[in-house]
Formats: C-alpha cells, sequence, structure tokens
C-alpha cells in the first residue's frame, strides 16, 4: 500500500470537487483529486446536466420541425437512430471529461481513481479494483454530491430506470411513467416525449416543480397537457407489479386511475440525497446530519477546521453552479484567502418545454417572509420575439420590494428561459431597482426585452402593452 | 437704510473647510464687538468666531455643518439705526421654538434680545402681537414671509415624510426640493414654491402630511412692487398655493448629482433603520475580507450604492482612529460590554464636551502609536525661585506677572538647542526625522471644558517678560474658547505643568507630532546633601515622557540632567 500526500485533497470530481482542485491548483497548492470513476465531471458531466441537455437539444429539433409543419414546412415524419442520438449524446459527455482531464493535467492535480473513505483526520483511503491507496492531506474538500432516492416498493426490473438509467436511453418505450414532476422527471419526459413515447407524470404535490410559483408553472403545465397523455397531480404510486409484458402500476391520490395501469418503462426521479453517510467521515471527525448532510460555516467550513465540504453534500439547493461557486470559496480559504459564500441568490432552471427559470424571492416566499412585494410581469404575448417564434405562451415576471423598488426575485416561463434569467440575477446581486432596469436599453426584437418590460410594467410606464389601470 | 458690513471668516491657522458646529446668532440679533457669532471645530479644538463689528444681524449666510475657510462671508451686519429697527426685526424673524408647528401664523415671533435667545420667542404673547403687527405695517414689501404648504399630491392621506431635504435659513430656489414623500406608488419630492429663505420647516421625518398642510415658512424675496400689506395674510395664502399648484403641475427638474469623489477617510455611517444597504457581490467580498460592517458604510455611488472605494474608506478611517475610542468618543468602547450602573446605585449621564471628545480620540491615538517612556528627575529653582520672587514686583510695575512657567520655557528652549533631536517629529514614513530650527513651547490648559494646547512661538527670541505676557494671553483666550486652530499649532515640545495642584510626578502623554513633553509637579523644599550636610533646596520634580522610537533613554536622561542645569542656574541660558 503505496502513500500519497497533498496540501488539499478533493474527494469527488463534479463540478464542485474539479472546480475546487483547480483553483487551489492555480493557487499554488499541490492538489490531489480522488473519483471513484473513471472520468472526471461526477453526475453533472457523466449522467446528469450535460447529457440531458444534448438529449434535449434533439428533443428540441424534432419538435420544433414538428412545428413547423403547420406554418408551411413539412419535413415529413422523423426517423430515429436511437444509437447515433445516444453516441452524440457520449460524444458530449466525452469531450467535456476529455476536456477536464486535459486541465488537471495541465495544473498538475493529480487524480486517484477509486472510492474514498476517510480513515483518520488526515487520511483518506482510497480503493480500487481491490486495491487500497492510503492518501494523506493537510486539508481536505468533500465534494462528494449527492446520489438518487430510490423508492424502496419498485421491484429490480430493468424497465425501471433512475435518471442515469433513463439517460443510458437503452430504447423508447411506447408509455413511459415518469415519477416525480420535479426537474429531472419533466427533463427527462421532454426528451422521451419527443422520441414518441407517450408520457404520463405522477406527482404528489399540488403543482409540477414544487418549488417554482404556480402561476410560472401553469404555463409548463398547460403547454403540455394535450401533449402527454397523462399528469397525474396529488397522486401517488403505491404499487409496481413486474409482467412480462409491462409494468403494472397501482396509484392512489386525488388523480389515481381506478384500475392498474400498464406502462413499459418507470423513470423514478423523485429526488436525491446526499452522500455523507457513505465516506466514513466520523472517522475524521466530521459531523453528518441524520439526512446525510455535511454542515459548513460560510467559508465551506466543517466542524473539523481543516475540512471543507461542498456542492450537494452541504445542502440544498443541488445545483452544479452553487457547488461551484462555494469550490472556489473552500480552496481560497484554504489559501489563506478571507472569503465567504455570501450571494444573494442561486438561479434554478427547468430545461423543459418550455423552459422555467427563477431567482431570487419566489411570490411564495416573499409572502411566508412577509415582504412587501410588488409585481411586474409582461407576458410574451405581446413580444415581437416571442411570437414570430410562435412561442408565445410565456412570460417575465419581476418582484420588487415596494419599499425601495428594488428587485428581489424573477421567474421567466418559455423558451430560452434559462438564459433570461441570468439578468435577473445580475440584477439582484447588483442591487438595481425597477427604474434601473427599465432605463437599461435591451435590443430589440430578444426576449431578453421582455425582462426591461416587466421592470416598465412595475412602474407603470410600459408602452407594449394595453394602458395599465393607474394604481392608487 | 444703514449700511451693511459684511463679516467673514478671520484668520484661523492654516484650517480651511472646517466644520460649523454652533451658530450663536440669527437673524434680527443686536451684537456687540467680540461677541461669539459662529463655533467651529477644527481638529484641535472648537473656537469661537467673535463679531467685528457692531450692528443688527441683517442676513446668516451660513449653516451648522457648512465647512468654512478664512474669508468665508459669515453674516452681514447692519450698524444700528433706530428707524430700521423695527422693521429689521419683524423682517427677519427667527424662531428655534420648536413648537413653531403650533403657530399657524408663518411669521414666528423674534428675537428681541441681542444674544442668542432660544427662550425668547415663547416669553411674552403681547410682544409677539406687538411684533407681528410691527411686522405687517412696517414690512417694506421686498421681502415677505410665506408658509409652505403640501401642494396636491394625488388622493393620498396622510403620507409620510422620508427626507427634510432644507433646513433653517436655507436658500433655495424656485423648484429645489424641500421635503420627500413616500406615498404608495413611489417616492415624490415637494418643491419650493418660492425662491427664498427658509425660515422655518415644522416636519420632520416620518411625519404625516397630506394636502394643504403647513410644513414650514419661507422668507420670499420679491423684486417686483410692493405688495398689499394689509390683506397679505390671505392673499398670500391662496397665491401661495396657487403657485404650488402650478409648481406640481411642471416636470421635476433633475436633482442634483450628490456624487463625490470618496474621500480619503470615511466615519461610520448611522444608517437609518431599514435603510438600504446597497453593495455588490465584489463590494461584499472586500468587506468581508477586511471584516468591515457595510452597515455602518455609507454608499457614495449611484442610488447609495456602496462602492469598493467606500469600503476602502471606512477601513482606512477604522485603521487610523484608536479603536477603544470608536465614532469621536459616543461609543467610548466598542470591545467592552457596556454595563448598567444604575444597578449599583443612583447615577447620571453627562456627555463629554466636544474639547473632551476630541482630546480623547488624540490621547488614544497618541498613546497607542507612540511607545512612551518617562524620564522622572528634580530640578533645583531655589535659586531661580529667589529671582523670579526678587523680580516680582519689578515686574508687576510692567503689568508684568512672572511665574515659574517663562523661565522654565527658556530653560527648555536651551536644552532643546543642546538636543535638536528632542525638537523634532519623525515622518510619516517612520524614517526620516523632521529636525525643526523653530522653538515654539506648547503649553497645556486646562479649562472648564477640556485640555487645550496653545503653543507659545519664538521663545528663544523672546523675553522672559514677553513669554509671562504671552501665557497670561493664551490662557484666557483658552478660557474664553477664543484660541483658533493656528494657536494650537506648530509646537516643538509641549509643557504640561500641574505644579499649582500638587503631586510628586506624573506620566504626560506626548503630544504628537511633538516626540516629548515635559511635565511639571509641585515643586518642594527638601533636604539635599552637598557633600557636608543637608541644605534646604526649593526642587521642582520633573516628568519627562519621550517617544521612544526617536529617543533613547540615555539621550533622555541627559536632557534632563541638562535641563535641570538651566533651571538650576538660569544664567546658563543666555551662555
Amino acid at each position: 500500500m503505496s502513500n500519497l500526500h497533498a496540501q488539499v485533497v478533493v474527494l469527488g470530481s463534479g463540478p464542485g470537487g474539479y472546480n475546487a482542485a483547480f483553483r487551489a491548483a492555480d493557487l499554488g497548492m499541490d492538489v490531489i483529486l480522488i473519483e471513484k470513476y473513471a472520468t472526471l465531471g461526477g453526475v453533472c458531466l457523466n449522467v446528469g446536466c450535460i447529457p440531458s441537455k444534448a438529449l434535449l437539444h434533439t428533443a428540441k429539433v424534432i419538435d420544433e420541425a414538428e412545428e413547423m409543419s403547420a406554418h408551411g414546412v413539412d419535413f415529413g415524419k422523423p426517423k430515429f437512430d436511437i444509437d447515433k442520438i445516444r453516441d452524440y449524446k457520449d460524444g458530449v459527455i466525452k469531450q467535456l471529461t476529455g476536456g477536464l482531464a486535459g486541465m488537471a493535467k495541465g495544473r498538475k492535480v493529480k487524480t486517484v481513481q477509486g472510492y474514498g473513505k476517510f480513515t483518520g483526520a488526515n487520511e483518506i483511503e482510497v480503493e480500487h479494483d481491490g486495491k487500497k491507496q492510503k492518501v494523506t492531506f493537510d486539508n481536505a474538500i468533500i465534494a462528494a454530491g449527492s446520489r438518487v432516492v430510490d423508492l424502496p416498493f419498485l421491484p429490480e426490473d430493468d424497465r425501471i430506470v433512475d435518471s442515469t438509467g433513463a439517460l443510458e436511453l437503452r430504447d423508447v418505450p411506447k408509455h413511459m411513467l415518469v415519477i416525480g414532476g420535479g426537474i429531472i422527471g419533466l427533463e427527462m419526459a421532454t426528451v422521451y416525449r419527443a422520441l414518441g413515447a407517450k408520457i404520463t407524470v405522477v406527482e404528489m404535490a399540488d403543482q409540477l416543480i414544487p418549488a417554482a410559483d404556480k402561476d410560472v408553472v401553469k404555463v409548463l403545465e398547460k403547454f403540455i397537457k394535450g401533449k402527454y397523455e397523462n399528469i397525474l397531480m396529488e397522486t401517488s404510486v403505491t404499487k409496481v407489479e413486474a409482467k412480462k409484458d409491462g409494468l403494472y402500476v397501482t396509484f392512489e391520490g386525488k388523480n389515481a386511475p381506478e384500475k392498474p395501469q400498464k406502462f413499459d418503462m418507470i423513470l423514478s426521479a423523485v429526488g436525491r440525497r446526499p452522500n455523507g453517510d457513505l465516506l466514513d467521515a466520523d472517522k475524521a471527525g466530521v459531523e453528518v446530519t441524520d439526512r446525510g448532510f455535511i454542515e459548513t460555516d460560510k467559508q465551506m467550513r466543517t466542524n473539523i477546521p481543516h475540512i471543507y465540504a461542498i456542492g450537494d453534500i452541504v445542502g440544498q439547493p443541488m445545483l452544479a453552479h452553487k457547488a461551484t461557486a462555494e469550490s472556489h470559496v473552500a480552496a481560497e480559504v484554504i489559501a489563506g484567502k478571507k472569503h465567504y459564500f455570501d450571494p444573494l441568490t442561486i438561479p434554478s432552471v427547468a430545461y423543459t418545454d418550455p423552459e422555467v427559470s427563477w431567482v431570487g424571492l419566489t411570490e411564495k416566499e416573499a409572502k411566508e417572509q412577509g415582504v412587501d412585494y410588488g409585481v411586474g410581469k409582461f407576458p410574451w404575448a405581446a413580444s415581437g420575439r416571442a411570437i414570430g417564434v410562435d412561442r408565445k405562451e410565456g412570460f417575465t415576471k419581476l418582484l420588487f420590494d415596494k419599499k425601495n423598488n428594488r428587485v428581489i426575485g424573477g421567474a421567466i416561463v418559455g423558451v430560452n428561459a434559462g438564459e433570461l434569467i441570468a439578468e435577473v440575477g445580475l440584477a439582484i446581486e447588483m442591487g438595481c431597482d425597477a427604474e434601473d432596469i427599465g432605463l437599461t436599453i435591451h435590443a430589440h426584437p430578444t426576449l431578453s426585452e421582455s425582462v426591461t418590460f416587466a421592470a416598465e410594467v412595475y412602474e407603470g410606464v410600459c408602452t407594449d402593452l394595453p394602458p395599465q389601470r393607474k394604481k392608487k | 437704510m444703514a449700511n451693511l458690513t459684511e463679516v467673514k471668516v478671520p484668520d484661523i491657522g492654516d484650517a480651511s473647510g472646517v466644520e460649523i458646529i454652533e451658530v450663536l446668532v440669527s437673524e434680527g440679533d443686536e451684537i456687540g464687538i467680540d461677541d461669539g457669532l459662529i463655533v467651529l471645530e477644527t481638529d484641535k479644538a472648537t473656537m469661537e468666531v467673535p463679531s467685528s463689528d457692531v450692528g443688527v444681524v441683517k442676513s446668516v449666510e451660513v449653516k451648522v455643518g457648512d465647512k468654512v475657510s478664512e474669508g468665508d462671508l459669515i453674516l452681514k451686519i447692519e450698524a444700528s439705526s433706530d428707524s430700521s429697527d423695527d422693521e429689521i426685526k419683524s423682517e427677519d424673524s427667527s424662531s428655534k421654538d420648536e413648537q413653531s408647528e403650533e403657530q399657524d401664523d408663518s411669521e414666528d415671533a423674534s428675537s428681541e434680545s441681542s444674544s442668542a435667545d432660544k427662550n425668547s420667542s415663547g416669553k411674552n404673547s403681547s410682544e409677539e402681537d406687538d411684533s407681528k403687527k410691527a411686522s405687517k405695517s412696517k414690512s417694506s414689501g421686498s421681502s415677505r414671509s410665506e408658509a409652505i404648504t403640501i401642494p396636491d399630491i394625488g388622493d393620498s392621506e396622510g403620507v409620510e415624510v422620508i427626507e427634510v431635504s432644507v433646513k433653517e435659513g436655507d436658500e433655495v430656489e424656485e423648484d429645489d426640493s424641500l421635503i420627500v414623500l413616500e406615498t404608495e406608488k413611489a417616492t415624490m419630492e415637494v418643491p419650493s414654491p418660492f425662491a427664498g429663505t427658509v425660515e422655518a420647516i415644522s416636519v420632520k421625518v416620518g411625519d404625516k402630511v397630506s394636502q394643504g398642510d403647513e410644513i414650514g415658512s419661507m422668507k420670499v424675496t420679491d423684486t417686483g412692487s410692493n405688495e398689499d400689506d394689509s390683506d397679505s395674510d390671505d392673499s398670500t395664502d391662496e397665491s401661495s398655493q396657487q403657485a404650488e399648484k402650478e409648481t406640481s403641475v411642471k416636470d421635476e427638474p433633475m436633482p442634483k448629482s450628490d456624487y463625490k469623489p470618496a474621500p480619503v477617510a470615511v466615519a461610520p455611517y448611522e444608517r437609518n433603520e431599514g435603510e438600504l444597504i446597497h453593495a455588490s457581490p465584489a463590494v461584499r467580498r472586500l468587506a468581508r475580507e477586511f471584516g468591515a460592517d457595510l452597515s455602518k458604510v455609507k454608499g457614495s455611488g449611484r442610488k447609495n450604492r456602496i462602492l469598493k472605494e467606500d469600503v476602502q474608506s471606512y477601513i482606512k478611517f477604522e485603521l487610523s482612529r484608536p479603536k477603544a475610542t470608536a465614532n469621536s468618543g459616543t461609543a467610548a468602547s466598542a470591545d467592552l460590554p457596556e454595563i448598567d450602573f444604575s444597578k449599583f446605585g443612583d447615577v447620571e449621564e453627562k456627555s463629554l464636551s466636544r474639547i473632551q471628545k476630541i482630546s480623547s480620540v488624540t490621547l488614544q491615538r497618541n498613546w497607542n502609536l507612540i511607545p512612551h517612556v518617562t524620564q522622572h528627575d528634580e530640578a533645583d529653582i531655589t535659586e531661580l525661585d529667589q529671582f523670579r520672587k526678587s523680580m516680582k514686583e519689578e515686574a508687576a510695575k510692567e503689568g508684568v506677572r512672572l511665574t515659574p512657567l517663562a523661565f522654565i520655557m527658556k530653560a527648555l528652549v536651551a536644552s532643546l538647542k543642546a538636543f535638536p533631536t528632542f525638537n523634532s517629529s519623525l515622518a510619516a514614513d517612520g524614517e526620516t526625522l523632521v529636525l525643526k530650527k523653530y522653538f515654539n513651547i506648547g503649553v497645556a490648559v486646562d479649562t472648564p471644558d477640556g485640555l487645550v494646547v496653545p503653543v507659545i512661538r519664538d521663545v528663544d527670541k523672546k523675553s522672559v517678560y514677553q513669554l509671562a505676557n504671552e501665557l497670561a494671553e493664551m490662557s484666557e483666550k483658552a478660557r474664553d474658547k477664543k484660541l483658533t486652530a493656528k494657536d494650537m499649532q506648530g509646537s516643538s515640545m509641549t509643557i504640561s505643568s500641574l505644579g499649582g495642584i500638587g503631586g510628586t510626578s506624573f506620566t504626560p502623554i506626548v503630544n504628537w507630532p511633538d516626540v516629548a513633553i515635559l511635565g511639571l509637579s509641585r515643586n518642594q523644599m527638601k533636604p539635599v546633601w552637598n557633600g557636608k550636610d543637608f541644605e534646604p533646596r526649593m526642587m521642582l520634580p520633573m516628568s519627562l515622557s519621550y517617544d521612544h522610537r526617536v529617543i533613547d533613554g540615555a539621550v533622555a536622561a541627559r536632557f534632563t540632567v541638562h535641563l535641570s542645569k538651566m533651571l538650576a542656574d538660569i544664567r546658563r541660558t543666555i551662555l
């Protein structure tokens, strides 16, 4: 058993882990990056954000080609070569993970493949193919992420998959059940529907994407309603029976079908849980909560001062961009910088069709917190650009603190909502008020104009809408 | 009308942009020569600017908070003349009475006493009536008082005042913002309906106002023809409302940009409750790095955004000020817990005087920054004392009160000449010594308000009589708060004498930028061994505190020995 030592050891190479390792290396420290898989990048690059977006691009082109048939351009019925679609997706992954390996090398970050577990306060044991290796460190950054939550009543069956299995894209089922109307489930539903599957979504809550505001999600719900076979709100799955001819699912709840329904594939997407329980963190003295999270201070430090934790494992929201921001803080703090993880807001995006994005406070949260807020909402039905692309179902909504007219939140639903939300995030961080946004000239015709207009609506000066009733 | 005299800020030393902390007179006051007009606060002390003329204050051109420099106009005085007396009083009415809200007449009672008597306005209602009548009947028409009322602000009732943009005495142009209201919909400025001088503002932040509410009064100067005074009360009310309605319809002018480059060091800012803290991520990071509390940083950017420069200025200030005397003495000890002394018995709170607040900061700074050592010694002043006593009467005939201090100053200068490092200052870089070729001695003077240190210049060139006279003058000036900043600058070294009170020794704090200070305690007849027997000698205890960065212990000891020699035989000083 050989020994390795580094000033900084990073456990996990997802967006949090690799960014932490690279930042630490850039700050002049010697770094070891431990990853259990052969490729760097973690869930995000290998079985998450990136491959799903590659497939969503495919889905989008299919959908748009079909939409054009109503406007005089008929491409005919698309023919799918599922292997080539998969190859395209895998190529995207390969390009990015390969790029990471190159960047690690360029920074002299040593990568060690294997499953790492703490054996002491300054020691991790990495196991790979039955071989063990000790890695000692001055500082450690835990970036070991999260894993899919399993539903205990689901039987073992090839046809029942989680998001990783769905992204493998083995084939396209005729009838697909998506358990969980959250972001991951809906994104995969979007992909499989475009490829020809008939989709049923079952969700326990009374709206899809429960974290987002109802009016925003309503647009999505309305848009997919006719396209999906079924959307079962306030309903849950109680039993799945795997038979040769299909998976028989029993539902319970408000919209539950009476009889068991037959599906060819089930995607279980009911959430993710942190991996804090898999690391023997106690051997290093690091406290892990009952739910598997590792708590940190604002400098990403755990209860053990030289051990840091970042990303999904430290708490919600489990988003790559949050992990990345935290990773820099952790590396910089180790390097002696007095930095803090101190954002006002972290954006969320569902890459569904239409996309749903939000940042800052939602109306729900604003109400809960008793904030006296005002809303500026610009419907895309009045946007020339949205009409031009025949996607006018969306809207852009900004929330303002009535005390000072400062923007405190925003939500966008519609095509490209995920891109458009960035500006609102910047506005919140920079402390913009409605006037600042309204007076910032946006290019015409763009969807981004809708942000300006929403601010103008709040101010009562928007001239791209019918006359507003003057506020008393 | 009698001629107007302009009173300007006199020589106040090198200080420029000195803040006015008090205005002692108001329009209509009769003043005499040397009456205090305004009080300035320099970095050394507060100082009263006396009047150079006799007359009646016609207009006060400055207000508290203004920064002035030598030559700036303070006020205009009209030389006394009986015929115009009443008129002036009635026109230039002023009142600091807070109850002025209750007076629905726009003209406040005028103050009759020559000093700024804050209580006078409420003292006698019949007098007030008289003066009002006088104002009506004798007003020349060149200026008049106008009530300021809230114009049409839509349907809103009880709208909150969130900012008062002007204060008494401010000159405003028509349409200048007077107060800012916050309605449900937006904030709005109430523009001034007239050009003129604000006489009174009767609302404060937080008050709720509605259309038609009176918020104060203005003195409006007309260039046009005389108004008929007899019915001015009614007509002006209407016309002013008319004017307000008109102006409220007009486009509001662009607010003047109040952006200023960030100053070098900025004191903590007291944010109003609920006031926005407005800082971008990079600014927040900077603040975090230095542990700067953003809630105490005033933003100089657009819409009061806190800029990086603001954080830097704040940090500079925090570094430059002694920690324990936070915020010029008001939060005397940020790091120490607050104690409720009333638990232990009756207590009374008394705020420090301005001088005390200022000196607490400088003393703390000097104590913290200068490595102090105090060398104690005794000087035999038997002969000096005999000589002084023998000369006392002769001196008194010349009008001189001959004190030991005048002699000690002479002796000290002799020692400074022998030890030039004592007459120096350490340059800011800490690497060079500025040796001074002048011999100015600062003398600490205890005043009822606190400690001040006037400086006697060119001690080497002056006779003991001259020095004694100057000492007396300076002490008097200090007690009368007439010292200028210049009077307190440029010392070579400082003497702090407690000899008149008692004690055997103490450790004075070096008066930076000096590098040494001589403390004197009470002289005493002591038995001194002369080799054969004990002799009664008059011994003066000296405590020399010095900046150890500049002066070594051995040199300090030699210095006090040298000084003792000079004092033992004052004739040596002329050698």
